[in-house]
């Protein structure tokens, strides 16, 4: 990793709710840790299951262009596209608190940047 | 003594009004809202015992089969307030088991009329979902005036 791409990260990672960034921003960011994003790899990884009972649709939804509700209790969850809701990928910590989470519940591990970086080139697809 | 009288009338009066009512704690911390009710309705603190709450929070990365983890300071802040909050009238303070509300002694006594088929209905989904049958759930209104069941 070079110095710049660290210093991407210390950005972002520092930022909060204040010093917003944009999506484009966050994938930079992946890509600057794997290779380049593939949308179409990141909508078939999106809507597959890898070895656990749910895909990231099974809550969002495909498109996730829309307000879903959680599979589990019902509560409406805000689009995720960030075409469809411009709070999404806005805010660095917590769209890395939601990948931890989300990949714990869908694969059972965290993903890694590729992954990231794939799902969210094909979420800023998404109309 | 009319006075007296009175006044243990208007209190009887308002036992079962109280007792229908649950709200959340006006200071309750901005992130007991953005973490815990991103995925589920923010249940008010007084519906569990302090060890139900202690539990949950110690357990966050395996909750109820996800992955609900905080940062240290977060889960501090959010588990000094639920202990804090957590339930005090007798009724509720019971240990539940399995830390879920919906286990809780009173709560199957109060939904013991609703049958299995109901709770699976797509608009109902889970115990979880308050808010599906008492519409002023997310205020704390547990009244069974409130109370509209989903046809679906």
């Amino acid at each position: 990793m070079t110095p710049q791409t660290l210093l991407v990260f210390a950005i972002l990672w520092t930022a909060n709710i204040a010093l917003a960034a944009s999506p484009q921003d966050l994938l930079t960011a992946y890509e600057a840790k794997s290779a380049k994003a593939v949308p179409a790899r990141g909508e078939k990884f999106f809507n597959a299951k890898h070895g656990k009972e749910w895909s990231c649709a099974s809550c969002h939804e495909s498109p996730p262009n829309h307000d879903t509700n959680h599979i589990v209790t019902g509560k409406v969850i805000k689009a995720l596209s960030p075409n469809s809701n411009q709070a999404r990928f806005s805010d660095p910590a917590k769209v890395e608190k939601w990948f931890k989470r989300n990949c714990n519940d869908v694969l059972g591990r965290e993903c890694d940047a590729q992954e990231k970086a794939d799902v969210l080139s094909w979420l800023m697809t998404v109309k | 003594m009319k006075n007296y009288f009175l006044l243990s009338l208007a209190a009887l009066l308002a036992m079962p009004v109280l007792a229908d009512k649950a709200p959340i704690p006006s200071d309750a911390p901005q992130a007991y809202e953005t973490e815990c009710a991103s995925c589920h309705m923010a249940f008010p603190p007084g519906l569990l015992s302090q060890r139900n709450w202690q539990n949950i929070m110690t357990g966050l990365g395996k909750h109820f089969g996800s992955d609900a983890s905080l940062d240290a300071k977060t889960q501090t802040e959010i588990n000094n307030w639920l202990v804090k909050n957590a339930a005090s009238k007798y009724k509720y303070s019971a240990l539940a088991p399995d830390n879920r509300i919906s286990k809780s002694a009173w709560f199957i006594k109060e939904h013991n009329e609703v049958r299995a088929e109901v709770w699976k209905r797509p608009g109902v989904k889970s115990a979880a979902n308050c808010m599906a049958c008492h519409k002023d759930a997310a205020s704390g209104g547990f009244s069974e005036k409130n109370v509209q069941v989903p046809a679906k």
